[in-house]
């Protein structure tokens, strides 16, 4: 069966993508400037779900406007997903809108928790922050697979000697997931900072060896090398921007409320997280397309349904 | 791949929704189970009780009163009223809002009836008024709003049940109670995150709030040895011990250092590493 590239559903992929960035933003506000339970009711705000005027001051701003952009990624997720379901014939394809949506309405519903049980606040934030870097991952993932890029020819690349690009790309997006999940933790108070650091370690040194080996073992090939270095450049921003965040928070430690410049840092650092999150999203999957594996990666399964399936063409 | 990612996503966070309702089930789960103390005998007044009183001094150059911006609520910038951080307030090298309260002796052997008047707490010029205030187990605690603007009131005990409800302008006073004693109780306005107050609640009567003049008097204290606590939200817990005979005023005064005070703030980096 031949599948086609779909420009609009690939658009609307990307403005979701966009839209989830900037509700990724929202959410940071609304932890940097602690303004958490400021609304101190769900699903409505203030008994209404569009408040006044009179209502929207000081840090309601915040975690109404986180909810009111999460309330339109929502709907925006629930139309994106019924158009790939009708639109796409890959069968895999419209499972991922639906785990998308699935998603996001998990990550409503823990958003709702969140709120309802302030004094589990603190572990209710980690699975917040994971369901909604992995959500990220999944729409930044369709988009890719709707691009014009993925549907092109590609020479199928050698893997080469040593580690195998496929995995430690896999493992790569593996750690910055948990190193986001590691952050969160730190930043809601649920864990101390060691973790997260430790895992800047981790993280710095897969997506800096991944990074050095895909510009290495396939310097032409800049369907891979451009993710590579594009990651390489956002690693090296965030942890500055982690560095500085850190100082901020250690400066701040005494101000009476939450301020600049440590309200921008921690929520660059988060987002610029984010992005290095899909960037590795984009570097994985296509080093699993371009990139050919290994015999011993390849189930026997499926090396026995090729083997038979070349006899039967003979 | 990215299904097998997503799927382990989710069922990583279901897991953990698990855990927590698990580990949560009453809203108290997580709270110290407080069986409650055997039942202690009420104290009955011989008429031989003391008084305890003093003053809270601070040595030293104070902090510099850090500016609050109150800019993100147009009621709040506008009310009148200094707008610094009061959280140490030092007039003539007296220090103001230092909670001091009685531990041992008779007051943890006996029992004592909650005060029938109500403890209030105001919201006024965007601020809480008191900063530091005590409270007997189930006394009532009630909250009132006397700003042009919407507050809410966030409680984040640990021994008590945590909640967090919102106070309109011009709307009824908010009354709860406090059913465990814990010292002390932080509370904050989510909508104003500068505003900070500080609950202690006890299960006897025997506590004060030094005064601006750092004064303070804890009166009708049974004859007996005691442990006086002196606590403040930034410059830390300290004790001293005292004996009150019968009938007896007692004079009990502390002095904090000025190193105590805004000092270089430390991060927990981990369970047993604290990073300066």
């Amino acid at each position: 069966m031949t599948y086609r590239l779909n420009v609009r559903l690939h658009r609307f992929a990307i403005m979701l993508s966009c839209m989830t960035v900037a509700l990724l933003v929202a959410g940071a506000l609304v932890t940097s400037n602690e303004a958490g339970d400021s609304v101190p009711d769900w699903p409505l705000s203030f008994g209404r779900w569009l408040i006044g005027s009179n209502n929207f001051v000081a840090n309601v701003r915040y975690e109404y406007s986180h909810r009111f952009v999460a309330g339109i990624v929502g709907v925006t997720t629930l139309l994106f997903a019924v158009c790939v379901y009708f639109v796409e014939r890959r069968g895999w394809m419209r499972s991922l809108g639906l785990l998308a949506l699935g998603g996001v309405i998990a990550q409503a519903a823990i958003g709702g928790l969140r709120v309802l049980l302030p004094e589990y606040k603190a572990l209710i934030a980690i699975p917040h922050a994971l369901v909604a870097q992995s959500f990220f991952a999944v729409i930044v993932s369709m988009t890719v697979f709707t691009s014009r890029s993925w549907f092109e020819p590609h020479e199928h690349r050698p893997e080469g000697g040593g580690v195998s690009l496929r995995q430690l790309s896999s493992i790569a997006l593996g750690a910055v997931l948990l190193q986001l999940v590691l952050g969160a933790g730190f930043r809601h108070g649920a864990i101390g900072i060691a973790p997260h650091i430790a895992g800047a370690v981790v993280v710095t040194s897969l997506i800096g060896v991944t990074a050095a080996l895909v510009i290495r073992r396939h310097r032409p090939e800049r369907y891979l090398t451009r993710p590579a270095k594009l990651a390489l450049g956002l690693l090296v921003i965030q942890l500055g921007l982690g560095i500085a965040a850190y100082l901020a928070r250690l400066a701040s430690a005494n101000d009476p409320q939450p301020l600049e410049p440590m309200i921008s840092l921690t929520v660059a650092h988060l987002v610029v997280g984010a992005l290095t999150l899909a960037t590795l999203v984009v570097l994985a999957l296509r080093c699993h397309q371009v990139v050919a594996p290994r015999k011993h990666e390849i189930p026997e399964s499926v090396r026995a349904f090729r083997s038979s399936a070349r006899g039967a063409a003979a | 791949m990215l299904k097998k990612i997503g799927t382990l996503c989710v069922m990583l966070t279901l897991a953990t929704l698990l855990i927590v309702a698990g580990c949560g089930g009453g809203k108290n789960k997580n709270k110290v189970e407080d069986k409650g103390p055997p039942d202690k005998p009420v104290y009955k007044s011989n008429g031989d009780e003391g008084t305890i009183s003093g003053k809270v001094s601070f040595d030293g150059t104070p902090p510099t009163p850090k500016k609050i911006d109150m800019s993100q609520d147009a009621k709040c910038a506008a009310a009148p009223g200094e707008k610094t951080i009061d959280d140490v307030v030092v007039t003539g090298g007296k220090l103001a809002n230092v909670f001091v309260y009685l531990k041992g002796g008779p007051v943890d052997s006996h029992s004592f009836p909650a005060a029938s008047d109500a403890v209030i707490l105001d919201q006024q010029g965007c601020r809480y008024h008191p900063r530091v205030l005590g409270i007997q187990v189930n006394q009532t605690f009630r909250v009132t709003n006397s700003d042009e603007t919407t507050h809410n009131i966030h409680p984040s005990p640990k021994k008590n049940e945590e909640w967090n409800q919102m106070q309109a302008q011009g709307a009824p006073p908010i009354e709860k109670k406090f059913s465990r004693a814990e010292t002390l109780i932080p509370v904050k306005c989510n909508q104003h995150p500068w505003m900070r107050a500080s609950i202690g609640v006890l299960a006897h009567p025997y506590f004060a709030v030094s005064d601006k003049d750092g004064s303070y008097t804890i009166k009708n204290v049974p004859p007996g040895t005691y442990t006086v606590v002196f606590w403040h939200e930034t410059l830390g817990e300290q004790t001293q011990s005292i004996t009150v005979a019968a009938k007896e005023s007692k004079t009990q005064d502390f002095t904090y250092k000025a190193g105590a005070a805004g000092a270089t703030p430390s991060m927990q980096i981990g369970p047993t590493l604290v990073l300066p």
